[in-house]
C-alpha cells in the first residue's frame, strides 16, 4: 500500500498545457476517482502517474518513491485501460499471467496464481480462449484479472466500465467497491460518469480544462461544491444556477436577479457586492407556497418522483424534484420557495468560487449519500 | 429478363477481363507448344501437341539456372535487411519522441517517390569506387534505395494501426520498451510484416534498371537483365523459349498469388494507396 | 517551471534514436549523399569511361535548355505519363464498378486483373513483343482477320505506332493498382447512402454521378499524384519496348539520362538531366506529400 502524491505537475503537448500545476495528495489505500468531461486531462494525468506520459515540470510519488525516473513496470502499478488492451495473440490465461512472467515468476507459481485470479473473476471456464472469442463484460474482467494477479501498491483505471452496457456497469460497480475493500489497495479511478465517481469513491477529484477544481468526499462535493463550475457538473437533474447580483444590507446578503430577490445565508469575507451566481439543488425548491411566482414548463416522470421545470417571470429556468404524486400540468402558474439556508451563491464567471461559509450548509438529504465509513486502519490490521 | 441481364453483364465483364488476362494465358500457351506450331497460320489457340522441352531447354542449355538463383539470392537478401532495418526505424518513428523524428518521416516519403536515374549515376561511381561493382552485393545495396523507403512507409502505416495502449499495457505488466516489442507489438504487426516482405521481394525480383547498369557479367546476373539478354543476344529469336523463361520468372510471383494474395491486398490499403 | 526532461524520457529518446540509427545510415549513404552528389556533378563534365571531367559551372544546364533533346523528351514524357494515366483511370474505375459488382468466381477475376501489376516488366514486355510480333503475332492476325488492316503492322518501328503501344502496354500493365485502390473505396462506401438515394428516386447513373463519384474523389486523387509520379519516372517499360525509338520519338527523360551516361559517356549532362527533372516532379511530390500531411493531421 502506499499513499500517491502529484505535487506541482504539469503537462505540455507542445504549447498545448493538458495538465496544469496539479498538487493531489492520495492516501494510503483510498479509492480516488478522477472526475471530469472528456479532455480535461484525467487520462494524461492517469499515465503519468504510470510513466506512459512524462511530466514537463513537478514530481510524482508513490509510496516514498519519486517516481518520475522509473519505468512503469518498477513502479509496482497497474493498470486497466478503457479498451482493455488484451495481447490478442495470447489466451486468457497468458494475458492474466504476463505480468507474472515478466517478473521472472516460474511456470507453475504463475499458473497456480492465474488459476486464483481467474476463479475470482470467474473467467476459469475461459482460460484458453483468445480475447477476441470474449464478450465485453468478459474482457473487461480479464482486463482486471491482468492487473489483480500481481497485488500491486497502486491499481489505475483508465473508464474501466465505459464500453459495458447500463446494467453491467451498475453490477461491476459494486464488485470493484467490493474489491477494493477486500484488497485495500490504493485505487486511482478514471471517468467522466458522476454516477461512478459519486458511488465507489472515497473522495474525488474534480478536473476540468487540466485543473483541479475540488478534491473531497463525494458527499462534500455534491453538498458544498467548490465553485460555479463543480456545481454544474455534479448531480442529476443539474444545480439550477441563475446568474444576478449580490447586495449587502446591514450583514445581511442578499440576491437579485430578474423576479426573483431572496436573502442568502452568511456569506465568507471574499463575497462582495456585485455580480454573482445562485445556485439551488432541485430537491431545494418547494412547489406550492412562496414568494417567487413560475410557470410550469415541461414535467418529466421518471417513476418514483417528478422533474419539474419552471420558467420565472424574468426569463430563467429552474429545475424542481417532487415525489410522483405530485404533478402539474404545463402552463400551470406555481409559488415557489428557494430554501435559503440550501442556496449556494458563486462568484461570477464559469468558476467562481463558493462564497457560503463552510459549516452554514446544512447535512444534505439526496439520494446520492455513499455512506461508506470504511475500517481503514482495522481492515489494515485484519491482514 | 432480371436473369438474362445479369447473364449478360456476367459475360461481359468476363470478356474484359479474359481480354487483360489473354497476354499471359498466350505465354503459357506459346511456351507449351512446339517449334513448327508455333508459325501455322492460323494460329493454333490450344497447342495441338504440348511439349515441355523449351523449358527442359531453358534448364539445361542457359544460364537460366545461374540467373534465377542470383535473384533468388538478391531478392532475399535485400528483402530481409530491408524489413528488418524498417521494422526497428518503423517503430522508432511511430513511438518514440525525439528531434528530428518529424523531418525524416518526411525524408522516407520523398525518397519513396525519388526516380532511380536521379541515383543511379552517383551510385555507379560510388559502387565502382568501392570495387564492389559486378557483384549481386552491389545490387543488394542499391536496391535498399527504393525498396527501404517503400517498406518504411508501408510499416510505418502499419505500426501506427497497432492500438499504442497494448503497448503501454505491457509496460505497466514491466515489460522493457524492446520487451514490449517483443512481446506484443511484433505479434501484431506480422502481417505486415509479411505484406511488406512479400512487396520487397517482388520489387527486387523485378528490378531491371540498377541490374543493368550495375552488374555485366553472368555469373552475378539477375533474372531481369539475364533473360532480356537471351532476347538481345540469340541470333534468330525463340519465343517459346523466352516465354517459357517468362513463365518461369513468374513462378514465385504464381505461388504468392495462389496463397498469400490477402497480403498483397492489405499492403495496397497501407502504403501506396492511403499515403 | 520548463525542466530538464526526466531520465526516463531521455533514456526512450536514446534508444528511438538507436532504433533509427541503421535507417538513417543506410539513407546517408545510398539516398543523400548521392543525391547532392548527382546535384554537385550535373556542374562537371565527366567522360564516363574514365570517370575524369572538369568542373563546367552551369553550361550543362545551358545546353540542356537549348537543346532540342531535352524538350523532345520532356513532350515524351508528358504525353506518355498524361496518355497512359488516363486509360489507366478510364479502365481502372471501370473494371474496379465492375469488380465491385457480384459477379462469378469474383476473387478470381480479381486476381487475374491483379497479375499484370505485379509480374516483371521484363516478362510484360518479352510477352508484347511476341503478342506484337510483324509475322506471327496473334494482334496482327486479329486485326487482318477481322478486316481493320490488310497488311502485317508494325507497331513499335514507326511513330504514332510506337508511342500508342506503349502507352496501351503501359495502361495495361499499372491500371490494375487503380482497380484495387478505387474498389478498396468503393467498398466502404456505406450502403445506406445508396439506399437514401434510391428512396429519393436517383437512378443508376444519378446515383453514380451523386455519390459514388464523390465519395471516391480523395483516392482518385491520390491515385493520379502517385501514378503521375511513378509514370513520369517510368525507365524500364518504355526502354525494353521500344529503347526510345523510333529515333528519339519515344525517348522520356528517363531514357535520356540513362542514355546521356551510358551511351554517350557523359555524366554530368546526364546529372543536369536528371536534376532537372526531379526538379518537375518536385512540384506533384510536394503536393501527394502535403496530402498525405494533411490527412494524417486530421
Ligand atoms: N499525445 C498527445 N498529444 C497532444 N495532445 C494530447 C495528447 N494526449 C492528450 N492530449 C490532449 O490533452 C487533453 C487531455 O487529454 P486526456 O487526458 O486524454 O483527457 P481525458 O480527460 O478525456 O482523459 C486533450 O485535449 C487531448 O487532446
Ligand atoms: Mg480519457
Amino acid at each position: 500500500m502506499a499513499e500517491v502524491v502529484f505535487s506541482k505537475v504539469q503537462k505540455k503537448f507542445g504549447a498545448f498545457t493538458a495538465v496544469h500545476g496539479l498538487d493531489l495528495s492520495i492516501a494510503e489505500g483510498e479509492f480516488v476517482s478522477l472526475l471530469g468531461p472528456s479532455g480535461c486531462g484525467k487520462t494524461t494525468t492517469l499515465r503519468m502517474l504510470a510513466g506512459l506520459e512524462f511530466p514537463s515540470s513537478g514530481d510524482i510519488q508513490i509510496g516514498d518513491r519519486v517516481v518520475n525516473d522509473l519505468a512503469p513496470g518498477q513502479r509496482d502499478i497497474a493498470m486497466v485501460f478503457q479498451s482493455y488492451a488484451l495481447y490478442p495473440h495470447l489466451t486468457v490465461g497468458d494475458n492474466i499471467g504476463y505480468p507474472l512472467k515478466k517478473r521472472g515468476v516460474g511456470k507453475a507459481e504463475r499458473l497456480a496464481a492465474v488459476a486464483k485470479t481467474a476463479e475470482l473473476l470467474q473467467l476459469t471456464e475461459l482460460l484458453k480462449r483468445k480475447p477476441r472469442q470474449l464478450s465485453g463484460g468478459q474482457q473487461q474482467r480479464v482486463a482486471l484479472g491482468r492487473a489483480l494477479v500481481r497485488d500491486p501498491q497502486v491499481f489505475l483505471l483508465d473508464e474501466p466500465l465505459s464500453n459495458l452496457d447500463a446494467k453491467l456497469r451498475g453490477y461491476m460497480r459494486v464488485e470493484l467497491v467490493e474489491l477494493h475493500r477486500r484488497l485495500g489497495r490504493t485505487m486511482v479511478y478514471v471517468t467522466h460518469d458522476q454516477l461512478e465517481a459519486m458511488t465507489m469513491s472515497d473522495r474525488i477529484a474534480v478536473m476540468e480544462g487540466g485543473k483541479l477544481q475540488q478534491f473531497a468526499p463525494p458527499a462534500q462535493v455534491y453538498a458544498e461544491p467548490a465553485n460555479r463550475f463543480v456545481a454544474s457538473f455534479i448531480g442529476t437533474p443539474g444545480m439550477t444556477l441563475i446568474d444576478g447580483d449580490l447586495s449587502q444590507t446591514g450583514g445581511v446578503w442578499t440576491f437579485n436577479a430578474p423576479g426573483l430577490s431572496m436573502p442568502v445565508g452568511p456569506l465568507t469575507d471574499e463575497a462582495t457586492a456585485g455580480p454573482a451566481c445562485l445556485g439551488v439543488r432541485p430537491e431545494h425548491v418547494s412547489i406550492g407556497t412562496g414568494p417567487v411566482q413560475g410557470v410550469i414548463q415541461v414535467v418529466e416522470k421518471t417513476g418514483h418522483e417528478n422533474i419539474v421545470i419552471i420558467g420565472l417571470e424574468g426569463g430563467h429556468r429552474l429545475t424542481g424534484r417532487v415525489p410522483a404524486p405530485q404533478s402539474w400540468s404545463i402552463g400551470e402558474s406555481v409559488q415557489l420557495t428557494l430554501e435559503a439556508e440550501h442556496a449556494h451563491i458563486f462568484g461570477a464567471g464559469p468558476h467562481g468560487a463558493r462564497l457560503n461559509r463552510p459549516h452554514e450548509t446544512a447535512p444534505l438529504k439526496t439520494k446520492h449519500n455513499p455512506d461508506k465509513t470504511k475500517p481503514k486502519l482495522q481492515k489494515a490490521a485484519n491482514e | 429478363m432480371l436473369t438474362f441481364r445479369k447473364i449478360l453483364f456476367n459475360l461481359m465483364a468476363w470478356s474484359i477481363v479474359l481480354a487483360v488476362a489473354f497476354p499471359l494465358f498466350w505465354m503459357l500457351v506459346t511456351s507449351v507448344k512446339p517449334g513448327f506450331e508455333l508459325f501455322r497460320r492460323p494460329p493454333t489457340i490450344l497447342p495441338e501437341t504440348w511439349t515441355f522441352e523449351h523449358y527442359w531447354k531453358l534448364l539445361s542449355e542457359t544460364n537460366f539456372l545461374i540467373y534465377f538463383r542470383n535473384s533468388i539470392i538478391l531478392s532475399s537478401a535485400t528483402t530481409l535487411v530491408v524489413v528488418a532495418v524498417a521494422t526497428l526505424g518503423a517503430f522508432s518513428l511511430v513511438r518514440f519522441k525525439y528531434r528530428g523524428r518529424e523531418s525524416l518521416a518526411f525524408l522516407v516519403l520523398f525518397t519513396y517517390l525519388l526516380p532511380s536515374v536521379v541515383l543511379i549515376i552517383p551510385l555507379y561511381l560510388l559502387l565502382v569506387g568501392l570495387g564492389v561493382s559486378n557483384t549481386i552485393f552491389s545490387l543488394v545495396i542499391a536496391y535498399t534505395t527504393f525498396a527501404l523507403p517503400y517498406a518504411l512507409w508501408l510499416l510505418r502505416s502499419f505500426m501506427a494501426g497497432i492500438p499504442e495502449d497494448l503497448e503501454s499495457a505491457a509496460l505497466c505488466d514491466g515489460a522493457t520498451r524492446m520487451g514490449a516489442f517483443r512481446d506484443v507489438i511484433l505479434p501484431q504487426l506480422l502481417p505486415g510484416i509479411i505484406s511488406t516482405a512479400l512487396f520487397t521481394f517482388i520489387l527486387s525480383w523485378n528490378e531491371y534498371l540498377y541490374a543493368l547498369v550495375l552488374v555485366n557479367s553472368d555469373s552475378s546476373r539477375p533474372l531481369t537483365t539475364g533473360v532480356m539478354n537471351m532476347l538481345i543476344s540469340s541470333f534468330n529469336i525463340e519465343w517459346s523459349l523466352l516465354m517459357a523463361a517468362s513463365v518461369m520468372m513468374s513462378v514465385p510471383l504464381i505461388i504468392v498469388f495462389a496463397f498469400l494474395q490477402s497480403y498483397l491486398t492489405r499492403g495496397f490499403g497501407a502504403g501506396g494507396v492511403k499515403g | 517551471m520548463s525542466r530538464q526532461k526526466t531520465l526516463l524520457e531521455r533514456r526512450y529518446a536514446a534508444l528511438g534514436l538507436t532504433l533509427i540509427a541503421p535507417t538513417v545510415l543506410i539513407f546517408s549513404a545510398v539516398i543523400v549523399y548521392p543525391l547532392f552528389s548527382a546535384i554537385y556533378l550535373s556542374f562537371y563534365n565527366v567522360f564516363t569511361p574514365t570517370l575524369e571531367g572538369e568542373w563546367v559551372g552551369l553550361s550543362n544546364y545551358a545546353e540542356l535548355l537549348q537543346s532540342g533533346k531535352f524538350w523532345n523528351a520532356l513532350k515524351n514524357t508528358l504525353i506518355w505519363t498524361i496518355g497512359s494515366l488516363s486509360l489507366q483511370l478510364i479502365f481502372g474505375i471501370g473494371m474496379a464498378l465492375v469488380l465491385h459488382q457480384n459477379i462469378w468466381f469474383r476473387s478470381l477475376a480479381r486476381s487475374l486483373i491483379l497479375f499484370p501489376y505485379f509480374i516483371s516488366t521484363v516478362v510484360a514486355v518479352l510477352v508484347w513483343k511476341w503478342l506484337f510480333n510483324d509475322l506471327y503475332g496473334i494482334l496482327n492476325h486479329l486485326l487482318m482477320k477481322v478486316g481493320i488492316i490488310d497488311f502485317p503492322m508494325d507497331f513499335l518501328g514507326t511513330m504514332p505506332n510506337a508511342m500508342i503501344s506503349v502507352i496501351m502496354v503501359g495502361a495495361w500493365k499499372y491500371f490494375p493498382f487503380v482497380v484495387i485502390a478505387v474498389l478498396a473505396r468503393l467498398q466502404s462506401i456505406p450502403d445506406a447512402l445508396y439506399e437514401a438515394a434510391k428512396i429519393d428516386g436517383a437512378g443508376p447513373i444519378a446515383r453514380f454521378f451523386d455519390i459514388t463519384l464523390p465519395q471516391l474523389r480523395d483516392v482518385l486523387v491520390v491515385i493520379v499524384m502517385l501514378r503521375a509520379i511513378w509514370d513520369f519516372k517510368e525507365f524500364d517499360l518504355i526502354f525494353l519496348l521500344t529503347g526510345g525509338g523510333p529515333l528519339n520519338d519515344t525517348q522520356t527523360l528517363p531514357l535520356l539520362v540513362y542514355q546521356e551516361a551510358f551511351a554517350l559517356n557523359d555524366m554530368g549532362m546526364a546529372s543536369a538531366y536528371a536534376v532537372v527533372m526531379m526538379l518537375i516532379m518536385l512540384v506533384f511530390m510536394i503536393v501527394y506529400i502535403r496530402r498525405t500531411k494533411d490527412d494524417e493531421g486530421s
